[in-house]
């Protein structure tokens, strides 16, 4: 007897694993192959092709020494299942995935209760099933999912990290639990003789739950704290998890629900932080899944008889249980995660994975064999269905979500999430010391009290400088002395800038490298930080166009978002702020960015109108557009006529502001592409400080009449449209 | 010891889980996992082999990243005494990267390697920088901001894709495992479909203090994009790693200008 189930193995493990080297070429999981090699074994092919030598290899009166091998292996199967089950995928899920997953079991399962009850009971059923069980188990039995198939494929593809993996895998577990629930459910009404005992069976069932749950989580728990603060398992340990494993499926054999339920409940309350279950899936797993697994799939093998199917009609039916089988688990899921916004193609991907149906499927239509529920003409159609659903998987995901598509999403995923922590972020440009002082009193105010804003300063050294401050540093070898001298040289530009940040309160972030090209690396990092707003810091003495370099005006050119230029004469505070106000978009941005001075700290703002002598302003309707209701009171609105706003913006900038706030413009002497020459008057002779403001081109001037307290960036289109262009 | 992070980076971008690797190779994840953080002793040269072959990169490649070349040199020496003297010769020498590069020339031109395929040179660095793309002597406070200016950099390079994009790329990847490899180097990299393969570099002024394999602060940061998934994108991850083996943080560490970092590169890497 025992040379005889030691040849079975032999057989079985050999031929599985041939088998698989074959699967893994197609790039099949090995599931298919050990469920192939189980049917090739039996009736189907090898009792086909040479009756004798099935005969003499499994004949009939060693088939219970084979059960009780598949039996046993399959406990210790759903054991591994119920391990690597972990809890945090069924909580806290978001809305996409507690939709699929509902609605991946609820259409299946109708569409395999429906065609149950309407058509496969009279045709492939006995009289003798009760068609409550008949009509529930087709239901269950289109409504598996197979958890471990499903994960190897995700990790195969390496889509375990990616968003579609995630949701896959959490309905996966749901679909799961929730399946393994209901078959016990119906095994409970199979098995018991009158409807008083199948509620016994469930009472005891859920009882025995709660227990698990309430009683044997907690004390697994530390027992697992404990095993894994030690160096290892010991194999009493494993002795003990084994003991209490057996007693579980035991006593749920006994309950009248299946042995197999007990050892998956018993693996999924084992806690799975810590080592235990890593520790014990590895020391259980090779047993099981190389050897007694494929003894479970050659008994299945040896009662699927495909024989049975000889009529086209057979066959008919066969092809119609799967095409039923894939459109309510495809269709489900598909369209569930379609309707919750996902694309279709990811939406697609998710239907395929979750018609994977493998083993667990098989484990599911022995049980029905064995309880009697369904015939074996029923049992060899669903094999052929769980084999093909799971055979089509990977080639149908390959299909539907290429790699190319799953890189895609991958990385259009990155700037949404980028989108969201939005603060108002300032990038302080310093080329020089001086300049600091006046743009930390100006960030200040932007940031207000709440300091709601991020600030970076950025100091670009020019390729001459860090020579120098190498030869300062050489003398270190490991470079931690030139480092620090080259900080030195960076942070004597920054110094002025940090002093008066710390006594205002700042937070800044420093960032200084070498740079041949300033306004290049300017704009650049503006846009790796999706800065709102680029603020360049100018000094009084320098705006001849030589110093200047053309910096200012290829900043303005090349960045994408609001740039400012500080013309610093003494900033202390910013209380009275001045707009000049024709009404370009530079204007507009000027404006926008006084109503942010006005709302983070309350600062006084005059808005100077300025009309030709012969037209009618309409000055007052744009500055309401830009000031809601509840604060256009606090803005001053002055309008004048005059020939030239140029002269007339300095008139009054003469009336004592800390601060002029100007879009560029030749209305007011600061053509862009003049920048610098001469003829900017109003830098040139107006007494205080100045902040010189341009809309970057191509982003949309800030938006009629918006607004309403949410917005508070200065120029929140223009943050939109970098986001937009990405 | 660095070799664990670039073996875990790596696995990560070749999209296979620790248990899935270590199936394939035949041990325990535990084991892997233990490597991987270099709380083991580093693979033998059986395994990493293995593993290299796992991965689908040359496991020479793989050997040079560990620095575990000597001891088969040195087990070649053993066999072989003679060879002691060649060695003596080049380096009496002083045979530059370049010099060795011409001598592995003819090496292979005159005694060719029976494995074929699997040991072809790592892509080099060098050709996928580019003056523009190399910034010097940044100082900063925080990794994110070394990231943003790499990203701004290698964003010209790439069309139609946008630096904070590029940035969140960065930042996403090494979400999902670090990409530091240790000797002052890391390397985030990000996929982006279609685009050619571009690099940009990075030498840090002050050197960060970051939570890496081994304990040394960043000095160094090589961002990588590419285009298409597989062999090539692993190969010159694997490389930059080796490069980091070799002291390339040191080195570029006094350049004072990207043609000199380039320069120093191109001797560095010679020999691939």
């Amino acid at each position: 007897m025992l040379a005889q189930l030691l040849v079975q193995l032999i057989v079985i493990i050999g031929v599985s694993r041939l088998i698989g080297r074959g699967a893994r070429w197609l790039g099949q999981p090995l599931v298919i192959a050990e469920v192939v090699a189980g049917i090739a074994l039996g009736p189907s092919l090898l009792g086909w092709l040479w009756p004798d030598a099935l005969r003499w290899l499994f004949p009939p009166d060693s088939m219970p020494f084979l059960k009780m091998l598949a039996e046993v292996g399959l406990v210790l199967f759903m054991f591994l299942i119920g391990l690597e089950l972990d809890p945090k995928l069924l909580k806290g899920r978001g809305h996409t995935s507690v939709v699929i997953s509902h609605s991946s079991i609820i259409v299946p399962f109708g569409l395999g209760a429906v065609a149950g009850a309407l058509w496969l009971y009279r045709t492939l059923s006995d009289p003798s099933v009760p068609f409550s069980s008949f009509v529930l188990f087709m239901g269950v039995s289109m409504s598996i999912t197979a958890f471990p198939v499903l994960a190897r494929i995700l990790s195969e593809r390496g889509l375990m990290q990616s968003k579609i993996g995630a949701i896959a895998i959490a309905c996966a577990a749901v679909d799961d639990v929730t399946a393994w629930c209901l078959l016990a459910f119906v095994v409970s009404l199979v098995r018991a003789s009158s409807l008083a005992q199948a509620g016994m069976t469930t009472l005891f069932a859920v009882l025995y739950i709660g227990f698990m749950l309430l009683l044997v989580r907690p004390f697994l728990a530390r027992l697992g704290a404990r095993v894994a603060s030690r160096e290892g398992l010991t194999q009493n340990v494993v002795a003990g998890t084994l003991l209490l494993l057996l007693a579980s499926a035991w006593t749920t054999e006994r309950i009248g629900i299946h042995a197999l339920f007990g050892a998956f409940l018993f693996g999924a309350v084992i806690p799975k932080e810590g080592g235990l279950a890593a520790a014990l899936i590895e020391k259980l797993e090779d047993v099981t899944v190389v050897m007694l697994l494929p003894v479970f799939f050659a008994f299945s093998g040896l009662r699927t008889q495909v024989g049975l199917l000889d009529s086209a009609q057979a066959w008919l039916t066969c092809g119609a249980i799967i095409l039923l089988a894939c459109l309510g688990k495809f269709g489900g899921s598909a369209v569930a995660a379609r309707v919750t916004g996902l694309r279709w193609r990811e939406a697609g991907a998710i239907g395929v994975l979750m018609n994977t149906r493998g083993l667990m499927e098989l484990i599911v239509l022995n049980l029905g064999l064995d309880l009697g529920v369904i015939s074996p003409t029923l049992f060899t159609m669903m094999v052929i269905m769980a084999l093909v659903t799971t055979f089509i998987t990977s080639p149908l995901l390959r299909w539907m979500y290429p790699p190319e598509e799953q890189a895609r999403d991958q990385l259009a995923q990155a700037p949404d999430a980028a989108l969201v922590p939005s603060a108002y972020t300032v990038l302080l440009c310093v080329s020089h010391g001086q300049a600091g002082p006046g743009m930390a009193v100006l960030s200040r105010a932007l940031s207000g009290e709440r300091n709601d804003a991020s600030l970076y300063a950025l100091h670009l050294l020019s390729p001459e400088r860090p020579l120098r401050v190498r030869a300062e540093g050489a003398l270190d070898a490991n470079g931690a002395e030139g480092a620090a001298g080259a900080a030195g040289t960076a942070g004597s530009a920054l110094t002025p800038l940090l002093g008066r940040a710390e006594k205002l309160g700042l937070s800044v972030r420093t960032l200084s490298f070498v740079s041949s090209e300033p306004a290049r690396d300017i704009c650049r990092t503006a846009q790796a930080k999706r800065a709102d707003l680029v603020l360049l810091g100018w000094h009084k003495p320098l705006f001849s166009q030589t110093v200047l370099g053309g910096t200012v005006h290829e900043v303005m050119q090349e960045a994408s978002s609001t740039v400012a230029v500080l013309v610093d004469r003494g900033l202390s505070q910013v209380r009275r702020v001045l707009v000049p106000f024709v009404g370009s978009r530079h204007d507009r941005a000027a404006l926008g960015l006084a109503r942010r001075l006005f709302k983070q700290s309350g600062a006084e703002v005059t808005v100077l109108h300025v009309t030709s002598p012969e037209g009618a302003g309409t000055g007052r309707a744009q500055v309401d557009e830009l000031f809601p209701l509840d604060e256009g009171a606090a803005v001053k609105l002055k309008v004048v006529r005059h020939a030239s706003p140029e002269e007339a913006a300095l008139e009054e900038a003469r009336a004592g502001y800390d601060l002029v706030v100007v879009g560029v413009g030749a209305e007011w002497g600061l053509e862009d592409k003049l920048f610098g020459v001469q003829r900017e008057r109003i830098v040139r002779d107006a007494p205080g400080s100045l902040l010189l403001v341009r809309h970057p081109e191509g982003a949309p001037a800030l938006a009629q009449g918006q607004g309403q307290g949410q917005q508070q960036g200065a120029t929140p289109d223009a943050a939109h449209a970098v986001g937009a262009r990405t | 010891m660095h070799l664990g992070a670039t073996l875990r980076l790596l696995r990560v971008d070749a999209g296979l889980s620790l248990r899935d690797l270590a199936r394939r190779i035949g041990v325990s994840s535990a084991y892997l996992s233990r490597v991987e953080h270099g709380v083991d002793a580093p693979p033998t040269q059986a395994r990493l082999t293995a593993i290299a072959r796992e991965l689908d990169v040359p496991p020479a490649l793989l050997m040079d990243v560990g620095n575990r070349v000597s001891p088969y040199v040195a087990g070649y020496l053993e066999d072989v005494p003679a060879a002691g003297t060649l060695l003596l010769d080049i380096a009496r020498r002083k045979l530059t990267g370049a010099q060795l590069a011409r001598v592995r020339a003819f090496l292979d031109a005159e005694f060719p390697l029976r494995e074929g395929r699997g040991d072809e040179p790592a892509p080099a660095l060098g050709p996928l920088l580019c003056a523009e793309r190399v910034v010097v002597q940044l100082s900063c406070e925080d990794y994110e901001d070394a990231l943003d200016v790499a990203a701004g950099r290698l964003a010209s390079a790439l069309p139609g894709l946008d630096a904070a994009a590029l940035a969140s790329g960065l930042r996403q990847r090494e979400g999902e495992a670090p990409s530091q490899v240790g000797n002052g180097v890391t390397v985030p990299h990000a996929f982006v479909p279609g685009a050619s393969p571009a690099a940009a570099l990075v030498t840090l002024a002050r050197p960060l203090d970051a939570d890496t394999p081994d304990g040394q602060p960043l000095r160094l940061v090589v961002a990588l994009v590419d285009g298409h998934p597989g062999r090539a994108r692993l190969m010159r991850l694997a490389h930059v790693a080796r490069l980091a083996g070799r002291g390339l943080a040191d080195r570029l560490h006094g350049a004072d200008g990207p043609g000199r970092v380039l320069e120093l590169l191109e001797d560095l890497e010679a020999l691939r």
